[in-house]
């Protein structure tokens, strides 16, 4: 039972967590309310996405397609840590653009491609996650009665809004410049420690040589095979034990990121 | 034309990384209630092996290992093959991320 309230919270929140840090963003920069809505309706889609997922995934026995769903689940990683990061960048240019309230045409335009954005990021980190948490949900319908795993599934999702309400709560107290500036950064880490993931499963797959495995070993430090350890390593990208080519994703993250901001605040 | 030559590539792509020879050594890991059987598996080191892993129920599983790059999220009665590149000589620790508390094991590559 708590064991299911964990699983069903940890799953589900690093997607109630954008949907969060997004939500708190558009209340701060968009009084039209259009934002918000097409954040409601990734949601949504994001939801029906990851039960038709799910249910793909409990079919698969051979091995043939087990590798095809390998390589889906590594391109939806690298698809959705590209997304989070367009979508901050034009976060960042928006947000100047609608303090200045200049170019109001120009920026209508943007906004329409800029919602559009939100949308697809939200139903893509409801639909990666939710499609384990329907498998879990599935398994312990089995053994379990109906009762229990709704009130573990229930109990879970809650715990994880309330996470994510909370945060997007103090996000929301705090000036729209650091609000902007801080989800932004939020966002950030978690697409790098997307691509940090997928660069793994690359790795681990044998489609990608690991260069020096590996480079470093701090697990003495932070194990990262301990719950809170996992954690972080999910949350941040961080490893005990990482691989060179996948280090060498994660600072070529960081330098392009770097590079963006610099073209942002000159233009 | 084109989509069929697309298919043919990628299916010769992905039976390059599929090895359906018996040229490699195969190991078993029964995964059931939350419980790893046997916890410490036992493989040659710098060989590539085969883990057959088998997820009994009840309720879903999911092998994870962070240090051997796997995650692979298992329905009740599904057995999957997992490849494992040629490993250093060492211990592995993988777990299954859904009963993270019972479900711990290690691979031990000697």
């Amino acid at each position: 039972m708590g064991n299911a309230l964990f699983v069903v919270w940890r799953e589900s929140l690093e997607a109630f967590l954008i949907a969060g840090i997004l939500y708190a963003w558009l209340k701060g920069n968009d009084d039209s309310g259009r934002g918000r809505q097409a954040l409601f309706i990734g949601l949504a889609a994001g939801a029906g996405l990851a039960v038709l997922l799910g249910w793909v995934l409990l079919g698969v026995q051979d091995e043939l397609t087990g590798n095809a769903l390998e390589v889906f689940q590594i391109a939806t990683l690298f698809v959705a840590s590209g997304l989070i990061t367009q979508m901050v960048l034009w976060m960042t240019k928006n947000g100047r653009h609608m303090k200045a309230r200049l170019h109001a045409d120009l920026s209508a335009a943007a906004e329409k491609s800029g919602f559009v954005g939100v949308a697809v990021v939200a139903a893509l980190a409801v639909a990666r996650e939710g499609a384990e948490t329907v498998i879990f949900l599935y398994g312990m319908a089995q053994g379990s009665p109906l009762g229990t795993v709704l009130l573990g599934a229930l109990g879970g999702i809650a715990g994880a809004a309330a996470t994510a309400w909370l945060a997007a709560k103090s996000l929301a107290r705090l000036n729209i410049g650091l609000l902007l500036r801080l989800s932004s950064i939020l966002l950030l880490i978690l697409a790098s420690a997307l691509l940090v993931m997928a660069v793994d499963r690359l790795i681990g797959s044998g489609w990608l040589p690991a260069l020096v495995d590996p480079v470093w070993d701090t697990s003495r430090l932070i194990d990262d095979t301990t719950r809170g350890g996992k954690l972080l390593a999910d949350f941040s990208g961080y490893r005990a034990r990482p691989a060179l080519s996948a280090l060498l994703a994660y600072l070529a993250y960081w330098s392009a990121i770097a590079l963006a901001y610099r073209r942002i605040s000159r233009g | 034309m084109k989509n069929a030559l697309l298919f043919a590539v990628f299916s010769l792509f992905l039976a390059s990384t599929t090895t359906f020879a018996d040229d490699m050594p195969t190991i078993k890991l029964l995964m059931k209630d939350g419980r790893l059987i046997p916890e410490t598996l036992e493989v040659p080191a710098n060989t590539r092996f085969r883990l057959e892993v088998t997820n009994e129920g009840p309720g879903a599983a999911e092998f994870e290992s962070l240090v051997l790059r796997k995650e692979l999220v298992m329905a009740p009665g599904v057995t999957r093959n997992l490849v494992f590149h040629p490993m250093k000589a060492g211990t592995y620790k993988f777990f299954d991320d859904f009963h993270p508390a019972t479900g711990q094991g290690r691979i031990v590559a000697k």
